[in-house]
């Protein structure tokens, strides 16, 4: 059933698929932890909107959009000097999780901004009405609007972070794709990356599947 | 209960009020109405702040609501209820969850909250639909969803903006009845703005007709009563006889 190759390579296979694990929900903990909430504030600093602050937006933003733009290699060597500082060391799983995180963080709070830009107006004017608090704007009834939204865009930010995590293996990051590239490619072992690009659209299908289930199921619209 | 001196709203280059003054008693269910575009939902809007008035006082239940801190003004909004012409009910919430959130803003006794929302949709007649979200809502069972939980932290006005305008005759009569109900067993002073002379007349006390951003004329009242309208396929087929007929 499962291909000699792959079972000649298990333990490396193995390893690679944990390092890619790392990677990705390191990025997947960045992007909650810290894209939320700057989604939330492009969101609530936008014209009109209820913290309304020109100068915030503008420089959110802006280094939002930079970061998006820049080619991903790019900004993996760029960072080199900072994943230094922060880590200690440049090379290696630990030190790829900086700049992962980074555009990690940079795309979920696109994301994140854009579903709560589908909450109607009128369900925050209710809030205020009440006498709702931002915080409890936010937690009570923004989120709550936006949860469907926030899930589908984490499920789309989990998959991209997948493939930004694949190219990792310039600053030695490992993972499943690096091993993919230095085995299957880089050894003239085609069927390697064959099943080994198999694998990852398995990943990716079962990802994209809980995501979208679990959004459908929290969606009462 | 609220008194408007002067106040004045713009919106970039247009002026929605110049300078009205209003004063709606205690008890009183009074309305607004005009055509579009008169300034009568901004009026609205100026007597809980929702939108800022660029000039002129705000005073509701004895506050100066126009000198107040944002803390001191949230205090103040969970004594004044408003409702909305698209109800404004959080769809991912069931109506229970949605009546419930007013009594957590307000910090209402934990033990008391579920006796309190089913207190409230009792009122509104929709004690079976507390588990239902508003999606598997008719229209005017979410309008009353949505009186049911700004009633819930019992506030002494009632703010209605275009209640009914998004529903059909016969459930206007439905929503106009249970405001008329609140007003007359709790007390509520209810302000309604509408552009329908139908609901206007049906149960308010005084009414002020608004044009171009300002009060035209206010009038005295007698309530003619909510006309409760037959939907029987029979009564549509009567009522186009009789129309025709003449």
């Amino acid at each position: 059933m499962i291909p000699d190759v792959l079972r000649q390579y298990q333990s490396e296979i193995v390893e690679a698929l944990g390092e890619t694990f790392v990677m990705v929900g390191v990025s997947v903990v960045a992007a909650v932890l810290i894209g939320l909430p700057i989604g939330t504030f492009l969101f609530l600093c936008r014209k009109g909107s209820l913290l309304e602050n020109k100068w915030v937006y503008s420089i959110l933003d802006t280094l939002v959009n930079i970061v998006r733009s820049i080619p991903f290699l790019l900004l993996v060597v760029f960072l080199i000097p900072f994943t230094r500082l922060l880590i200690g060391t440049a090379i290696g799983t630990a030190a790829a999780t900086v700049p992962l995180a980074i555009i990690a963080i940079a795309h979920y709070s696109r994301l994140a901004e854009q579903s709560m830009l589908d909450v109607p107006r009128g369900v925050l004017e209710a809030a205020v009405a009440m006498g709702a608090s931002v915080k409890d704007v936010i937690f009570k009834f923004l989120y709550v609007e936006a949860r469907s939204g926030l899930v589908f865009g984490l499920t789309t930010s989990t998959v991209s972070f997948i493939s930004y995590s694949t190219v990792m293996g310039i600053v030695g990051g490992g993972g499943i794709g690096d091993f993919a590239i230095r085995y299957g490619y880089q050894q003239f072992k085609t069927d390697l990356m064959l099943y080994v690009m198999i694998i990852m659209v398995i990943i990716v299908q079962l990802l994209q599947f809980v995501g979208t289930t679990v959004a459908r199921k929290i969606d009462k619209r | 209960m609220i008194k408007l001196t002067n106040v004045s709203k713009s919106f970039a280059q247009f002026q929605a009020i110049k300078s009205v003054s209003l004063t709606i008693n205690s008890s009183e269910i009074y309305g607004i109405i005009g055509a579009s575009g008169a300034g009568k939902s901004t009026l609205l809007r100026l007597m809980n702040i929702l939108d800022t008035p660029d000039s002129g006082e705000v005073e509701v239940n004895g506050q100066l609501l126009t000198s107040l801190s944002q803390a001191e003004l949230r205090q103040a909004r969970k004594a004044i209820g408003m409702i909305f012409q698209q109800f404004n009910l959080l769809a991912n919430k069931t109506a229970y969850q949605n009546v419930l959130i007013p009594l957590q803003l307000v910090d209402f006794p934990r033990h008391e909250r579920k006796a309190r929302v089913m207190e409230c949709l009792d009122f509104v007649g929709l004690g079976h639909a507390a588990d239902k979200y508003p999606a598997q809502l008719s229209g005017g069972q979410k309008q009353r969803i949505a009186i049911a939980r700004a009633l819930a932290s019992s506030p002494q006005v009632l703010l209605c903006d275009e209640p009914t305008s998004s529903l059909d005759a016969s459930t206007t009569a439905e929503i106009l009845s249970v405001l008329d109900k609140i007003n007359k067993e709790l007390g509520v002073t209810i302000v309604i703005v509408s552009h329908e002379m139908e609901v206007i007349k049906s149960i308010c006390n005084r009414v002020s007709v608004m044009a171009e951003g300002e009060i035209y004329d206010t009038l005295a009242i007698e309530p003619q009563g909510v006309q409760h309208l037959e939907k029987s396929p029979q009564s549509f087929v009567e009522q186009l006889k009789g129309e025709g007929g003449g």
